[in-house]
């Protein structure tokens, strides 16, 4: 029995596996063939069937539920009416085989709309600075901007930065070759409340191929910060001092995806701070707080060369407006 | 095993017949991918010769300014290289740093100290009457931007790489470097006395960037930073602490220039692509 068992298994599965060949092969063609017939109506007498058949003769006058139609063709004579239809069907939008007409420039439009919006987005931008004009020490800066979009070109911010100091090679030669020490301020952190204006929109292509856009932002901002004095002698001690620091500059903007830009900008952060003064001892402006009262102050324009890469909150928009 | 084999093939026939026959179709690509970006575009540069005549400064320079002015003369073969060469007269004017220092330096020469008198100081800081470069300008970026959404010009970005020559003068007069021995055959602790070594021609590296903004077909505002980089002793005095003036004390520099100048491009007509 047993055999007798395994051969009808194997047929079985042979017969599936060509079933579903058949089957697939089935599924793959499109449906033809006629429509099943509605069911007839629940309860009371079945209204009678018209044979809607092609080739089939017209049901004969008098018959119940028919419609005479005047000036139609006599009964019989389906063959007036189908010429009839074809002479109309002639004159009519002939819809053949669907066909794909190739894009071609001509359908682009000239006046695109901008690929960015940034009205009503929030941009958070951490960033990376570094000092511009100072021969002596030049201050590596970390940080991070805050800014919302009131409209597409204004935008009202926040920004904090960290400072590194790192001395350049004029302090080691002008101690070495001039036998002098310098007076040297450096810094420790800032933060400002600043305004944005874009006055500049523009589009490049990169080496003929893909367009980037970009535009100019200009920027103008009040804050605070603070600068720590080196003492040129390290036995006498240092002091901080806090400074109003009002800044000014302009950066460029490159819109990299919907939500992701690449920033890089100058800004000219502007304070006036105390230096050491060049006079001091143990019998004067040996303490922190008697050397600060007789500080020298000089105007400083500390300009910052900064790039950043900004991430804008919602990630994507819509234009409300047709286009 | 047979039947499990029997069965997975069967399987697997099913599934290929019922999986939609377009997950095999071709890939569709846009018409236009392989297009230029931009079309009856003006050809600002190419097959053009630009004359600049410019203005260039010094950024951040330590011990001297250098300001002046010259001319650029390039020739753009095609759309985005061109060759060029640039050469510029200057004089130099004292920083803020020697301004400082100057003023609390003894006044005369004193053997004892090591401290420089002014004389040896000032005397010993070089300039830059000539400079310029020879170099290979590729522009891979041009545009459109929109001032104010009012004025609309083109602008275009550039980079340079070549060749730089400075000829650079100090004149310290012999009653200041009075030290006529060789410094390394017989020292005599005392570098405020040798020669500077700073002077004279020098070949190095040149690397620029900068923008051409058009403000019409043949007239552009050109922008560039400029290094021009090769081996020099700024303030003419002992860098390396071996109390003696020598060649070792010369360094590898990047020279930054800020410059500014108005290109003119010839023939002033604008061919466009098709």
């Amino acid at each position: 029995m047993k055999p007798l068992r395994m051969r009808a298994f194997h047929r079985s599965v042979v017969f599936f596996a060509g079933l579903a060949l058949v089957a697939g092969t089935a599924l793959a063609q499109p449906k033809k063939g006629p429509a099943p017939k509605p069911a007839p109506p629940a309860g009371g007498e079945a209204e009678p069937e018209i044979e809607m058949e092609p080739g089939d003769a017209a049901p004969p006058p008098g018959d119940g539920g028919e419609i005479d139609m005047g000036a139609e063709p006599g009964p019989g004579d389906l063959s007036a009416d189908m010429a009839a239809s074809d002479a109309a069907a002639a004159n009519a939008v002939k819809a053949g085989e669907l066909k794909r007409t190739p894009l071609s420039w001509k359908d682009i439009l000239v006046v695109v709309r901008k690929p960015f919006l940034k009205a009503r987005r929030t941009e958070l931008m951490p960033l990376f600075g570094t000092t511009m004009n100072d021969n002596m020490v030049r201050h590596y800066s970390i940080g991070g901007m805050l800014n919302y979009y009131l409209t597409d070109v204004l935008a009202i911010g926040v920004e904090g930065q960290y400072y590194q100091p790192s001395f350049r090679e004029p302090f080691d030669l002008v101690a070495r070759q001039a036998r002098r020490l310098p007076t040297i301020n450096t810094y420790k952190w800032s933060a400002a409340l600043d305004f944005h204006y874009v006055p500049v929109y523009g589009k490049f292509a990169v080496f003929d191929k893909r367009l980037i856009t970009w535009e100019v932002f200009f920027t103008a901002g009040i804050g605070a910060g603070q600068s720590e004095v080196e003492a040129r002698d390290k036995k006498f001690p240092g002091f901080t001092t806090l400074l109003i620091m009002p800044n000014v500059g302009a950066s460029m903007r490159f819109f990299l995806a919907k939500w992701v830009t690449v920033n890089v900008g100058i800004r000219d952060y502007v304070f006036y701070d105390k230096f050491e003064p060049v006079d001091r001892s143990p019998t004067m402006n040996a303490t922190a707080d008697e050397a600060k009262s007789r500080a020298d102050g000089a105007l400083i324009n500390n300009v910052m060369f900064q790039i950043g890469l900004s991430f804008w909150l919602p990630t994507s928009f819509e234009y409300t407006t047709f286009r | 095993m047979m039947k499990h084999t029997l069965l997975l093939v069967a399987g697997l026939l099913a599934v290929d017949a019922v999986t939609p026959s377009d997950a095999y179709a071709e890939r569709r690509y846009n018409s236009l991918r392989t297009d230029p970006a931009v079309r009856h575009r003006r050809l600002l540069v190419s097959g053009r010769f630009e004359f600049a005549p410019l203005f260039e400064s010094t950024i951040n320079a330590d011990f001297r300014h250098v300001i002046g002015g010259g001319a650029k003369l390039e020739y753009h073969l095609g759309d985005m290289l061109s060759i060029g060469v640039i050469g510029v007269y200057g004089t130099s004017l004292d920083t803020g740093l020697v301004k400082k220092i100057v003023p609390t330096l003894e006044t005369t020469v004193d053997p004892a100290t090591r401290e420089p008198s002014r004389s040896e100081f000032t005397s010993r800081l070089n300039s830059m009457p000539v400079h310029g470069a020879a170099y290979i300008s590729l522009t891979p970026w041009y545009g459109k931007l929109a001032a104010f959404s009012q004025a609309y010009v083109a602008f275009d970005f550039y980079f340079q790489a070549g060749l730089a020559f400075a000829q650079l003068k100090s004149d310290c007069p012999s009653n200041v470097c009075n030290d006529t021995m060789d410094p390394e055959a017989a020292p005599d602790n005392n570098p405020n006395n040798d020669a500077p070594l700073n002077s004279g021609g020098r070949l190095g590296l040149y690397i620029g960037g900068g923008i051409h903004v058009f403000l019409n077909d043949f007239v552009a505002l050109d922008l560039t930073i400029r290094d021009y980089a090769f081996s020099d002793n700024p303030s003419g005095a002992d860098f390396n602490a071996n109390l003696a003036v020598t060649s070792e004390d010369s360094r590898f520099l990047h020279h930054l220039f800020f410059g500014a100048g108005i290109s003119i491009m010839f023939p002033t007509t604008v061919k466009r692509t098709p």
